[in-house]
């Protein structure tokens, strides 16, 4: 099995084994979590190597139907996988006690594969059957595993992300088709299907293509589901969902909306950018509303993909480099956030703002790590937040087709990040520092474990990390998005 | 006449098995394994015999080309889980293999009196099928043939009158008639209207979710895939013989209407019969889709052949889906409610077929629906194409919802306890139905060459 198969293959294989492993199906994720790891580490070498050069290829004569079987990954892709991998394997950890049958860790498994599959792609037909695919494991996450509202959330979950992506199908479809008219050759494959001419049915396959990936992302208004489903996953789905699935929809949007159709999205770049600042403002104001710790880490995830598309959308070299460093930061932030959410649910099962207070005396180092992951999320200087999201906001600043380069959509972005202080601090000081109230469940909870810690340690040190010297990440994720710099 | 004999080999080997089930008749006590065996025996030696045809034309009555030997093959397959599960009847036996001899006679039809001949000669004997086979519910079953015999009728009257006009006009029964005056394009009209209601279109669909809700669900099956398959070739060749500018027009809207409305309705069904009938009507919307787009692209080979993929992937998920009602006896989706925790087999099995039904990626029912979308966008017909998503969409709602109810819910608290060694045939046609339904969807991918 050739390196990039095994990138998706190796956890598929994982799920069975999961799932036939019964009791012991915790040790079983655990070993193929970190050979997933292990793997996308041995992928990632070569393109840190040469700082983001190089590009991967596997497969690629079309048979049936012009369907071919071709994976290729460059920084960006690997990144993405290597992200996967990683927080797969945190959230094996996360949920190392809870008692749960072999199915959850096969579903994890099964979403590990999906996901890959999708950022590692190169046909089209392939990136779409691992698309819907991941939505299966998912589903199941939530609706088995989830908290009380998880039948509806998992329902909604999935049939917002098909009702995108089956329009999105027609559009492949109607590129294929058109490709097909110009050439005579029938092919689902990426490289070969860029730069067909689409006539005046671009901006229609522009809107299906964005309504398949804006579910996804997700944006204003097609968010609805998010909220529901970040919620009522368990905390480890959470982080899957936030960590890895929102950007499968920032990922189809780079490698497969923009370079299908860039006439189209260059026109429509103004009006696409605008919809992202509305995601970073209302996102945000709409955390600000949220009682509900975990729906406001959900809803802040909503602010956070803004900055990103504004990035993407800027089409400034700074401003996707930016972009693609914020998917990375986001999942590992968010991802941290939504376990400590998680871990709090687990000691008092309550999520509520006003259910807790004064609890930095009761649990310093939960105190400690909410805290210093609040900090990376609202973008602090130092942390990984903060070059992530400077770099969108500066990208939307220099863009010349944004708004004649005057810095509109950058103010648009300030306001956001403003308001991510005025939704996430309060919320901190709330939950640690404020006084008891007459109905706090406080007393119930205590503090990290070693195991808790020690997760939560990793996290913090790649915030730190990333945030102190982001170059050697932003050499292996630029390169990959020069071809769309304007 | 040896080139007769060769090509109509399949249907003389099922007329054999109908006379040999009559003639068990007139044993004096037959063995209910004689009448099993034959009913299965028969189908399985038509699928052989079909290896042995090559195709023909023999004017003016038989036309055995690429697609009536494809659609036998679906056809006689689809058929096999009813012969499986027959109960040992002599008389039903005889029926079910009339009624496959009829579909198969459809598949070699060359002119429209052909058409005719097999259309009534697989119909009659699906209207005794429903009335008679199954264990309980008689008074419903009666009422429900009944109401499917009149609606046969009327398809056969209207196909007769249709013939005559166009008769009139053209004085053909076989191709070739060329352009048409308003005459003609009247009786092709109706006789398309015919075979619109042995498929099920909207509007011509009243009949058909009372005849699947109250036969059994085996004969549900059956008539759900083999007979839909027949009827789908029915217009086919009706498109072929009589080609009409018309077809191409109204098909595709019809079809996208179909799947519309059956998805629609389907949503607010609580019994699962009725439910799976309405997501039957809403298939056949797509598979009318199809047809029309094949219609649109000039009888275009890859359209006839997403159709036929439909059609096959179509076969396992619906039988597979109304044996599952037949293997555990569930009326309702309330029984189903966590239906994993009380049978996992069954559950992951109907949980499987349901993924296909809805189109979910890697399922033969996505690469189905992906074909007929592809080839009605070659057509040009964006709007139904996108209409026929919608459906998709709708769809989804019910296939998700009963996963749902069978994975998320908790089961009622006074529910039997489930028998897990009764009726083992259809547990194992279940279980090698969704995992067909599954391994459909990945033969594309396993057939590209790396």
């Amino acid at each position: 099995m050739s390196l990039l198969t095994s990138l998706w293959a190796v956890p598929a294989l994982g799920a069975a084994a999961c799932a036939l492993s019964g009791r012991a199906a915790r040790w079983t994720a655990l070993v193929f979590s970190l050979a997933a790891l292990g793997l996308s580490m041995a992928a990632l070498r070569p393109i840190l190597v040469s700082h983001g050069a190089g590009l991967l290829v596997e497969g690629g004569a079309s048979g049936l139907f012009g369907i071919s079987y071709s994976l290729s990954a460059d920084g960006l892709s690997l990144a993405l996988v290597a992200l996967t991998a990683f927080l797969n394997l945190i959230c094996a950890f996360a949920s190392w006690e809870l008692e749960v049958p072999a199915g959850y860790w096969a579903a994890f498994q099964a979403l590990a594969a999906a996901v890959n599959g999708v950022f590692l792609a190169r046909d089209l037909f392939l990136f779409y059957v691992f698309w819907e695919a991941s939505l299966i494991p998912m589903f199941f996450i939530i609706g088995l595993w989830g908290s009380d509202n998880r039948r509806k959330a998992a329902l909604k979950f999935f049939l917002f992300t098909f009702t995108g992506s089956i329009f999105m199908l027609l559009a492949l479809l109607a590129v294929v088709i058109a490709h097909q008219r110009a050439t005579g050759v029938w092919t689902w494959s990426l490289p070969e299907l860029t730069g067909t001419d689409l006539g005046a049915g671009a901006p229609w396959i522009l809107l299906a293509l964005m309504a398949g990936f804006g579910v996804k992302v997700p944006m204003v208004p097609l968010h609805t589901w998010l909220p529901d489903a970040h919620t009522e996953a368990p905390a480890a789905g959470s982080v899957m969902l936030a960590g890895v699935m929102l950007k499968m929809g920032v990922y189809g949007i780079i490698r497969v909306a923009l370079p299908l159709v860039p006439g189209a999205a260059a026109a429509w770049m103004p009006i696409l950018a605008l919809l992202a600042g509305v995601n970073a403002v209302y996102g945000a104001l709409c955390a600000m509303a949220q009682t509900d710790l975990k729906r406001l880490i959900a809803y802040s995830s909503i602010a956070h993909l803004g900055f990103c598309l504004i990035g993407v959308f800027s089409g400034t070299a700074q401003g996707l480099a930016g972009a693609a460093l914020l998917m990375i930061n986001h999942g590992v932030t968010t991802g941290a956030l939504f376990l400590l959410v998680g871990f709090l649910y687990e000691r008092a099962h309550r999520r509520g703002l006003s259910d807790f207070g004064a609890l930095a005396t009761r649990a310093p180092r939960m105190a400690f790590f909410f805290g210093f992951s609040i900090l990376a999320s609202i973008g602090l200087p130092g942390l990984n937040g903060f070059v992530g999201e400077f770099m969108c906001l500066s990208g939307a600043a220099q863009s010349p087709i944004l708004f004649g380069g005057l810095p509109f959509y950058a103010l648009i972005g300030a306001i956001g990040v403003t308001l991510a202080a005025a939704y996430a601090l309060p919320a901190f000081q709330s939950v640690f520092w404020a006084a008891e109230g007459p109905n706090s469940v406080s007393p119930k909870v205590f503090d990290l474990g070693g195991r808790e810690s020690a997760i939560l340690w990793t996290l913090c040190a790649l915030m730190l990390w990333i945030g102190l010297a982001p170059q050697p990440w932003l050499a292996t994720l630029a390169p990959s998005l020069q071809g769309l710099v304007r | 006449m040896t080139g007769l004999a060769i090509a109509l080999a399949p249907q003389a080997v099922l007329a054999a098995g109908v006379f040999g089930a009559l003639g068990l008749g007139l044993m004096a006590r037959p063995s209910p394994m004689w009448a099993r065996a034959l009913a299965v025996l028969a189908p399985l030696a038509a699928l052989a015999a079909l290896r042995l045809v090559v195709p023909a034309y023999l004017p003016p009555l038989v036309d055995v080309d690429f697609k009536g030997l494809a659609w036998q093959l679906v056809i006689y397959a689809g058929a096999l889980p009813l012969a499986i599960c027959s109960s040992g009847d002599d008389v039903e036996t005889a029926l079910f293999l009339g009624a496959t001899l009829g579909m198969g006679l459809l598949c070699a039809a060359g002119n429209l009196v052909m058409l005719f001949v097999g259309l009534e000669f697989m119909s009659l004997p699906a209207y005794l099928l429903v009335a008679r086979a199954g264990a309980q519910g008689r008074s419903r079953r009666l009422e429900a043939a009944v109401k499917y015999f009149f609606a046969g009728a009327m398809a056969g009257a209207l196909f007769l009158f249709g013939l005559a006009l166009y008769y009139g006009e053209t004085g053909r029964l076989g191709p070739g008639a060329g352009a048409l005056g308003g005459l003609g394009r009247a009786g092709v009209s109706l006789m398309a209207a015919a075979a619109l209601f042995k498929i099920g279109a909207v509007p011509l669909h009243w009949w058909l979710p009372d005849v699947y809700e109250a036969a059994s669900p085996e004969v549900s099956g059956f008539l759900s895939t083999s007979m839909k398959a027949a009827a789908v070739l029915f217009l086919v060749r009706l498109v072929q013989i009589a080609p009409d500018p018309m077809f191409a027009v109204v098909l595709p809207w019809l079809g996208a209407a179909t799947a519309l409305y059956g998805a629609a309705l389907a949503l607010r069904q609580k019994g699962l019969r009725r439910l799976l009938a309405y997501s039957s009507l809403s298939h056949a919307g797509l598979l009318v889709l199809g047809v029309g787009a094949w219609a649109r692209l000039g009888g275009d080979p890859d359209a006839l052949r997403a159709i036929l993929f439909y059609l096959a992937a179509y076969a396992l998920m619906s039988n597979g889906a109304f044996l599952f009602v037949a293997a555990t006896g569930v009326q309702t989706r309330d029984d189903l409610k966590g239906w994993a925790a009380r049978s996992g087999g069954t559950a992951a099995a109907f949980a499987a077929l349901l993924f296909a039904l809805g189109g979910i990626p890697p399922t033969g029912g996505f690469m189905a629906k992906l074909l007929v979308f592809w080839q009605s966008l070659r057509a040009g017909l964006v709007w139904p194409a996108a209409l026929a998503a919608l459906a998709s969409i709708v769809s989804l709602g019910y296939y998700l919802g009963l996963v749902r109810d069978m994975y998320f819910e908790v089961p009622a608290a006074n529910c039997a306890p489930i028998d897990a060694s009764a009726r083992a045939r259809e547990r194992i046609l279940v279980l090698a139905c969704a995992v067909g339904a599954v391994v459909l969807g990945l033969a594309p991918l396993l057939r590209i060459r790396p």
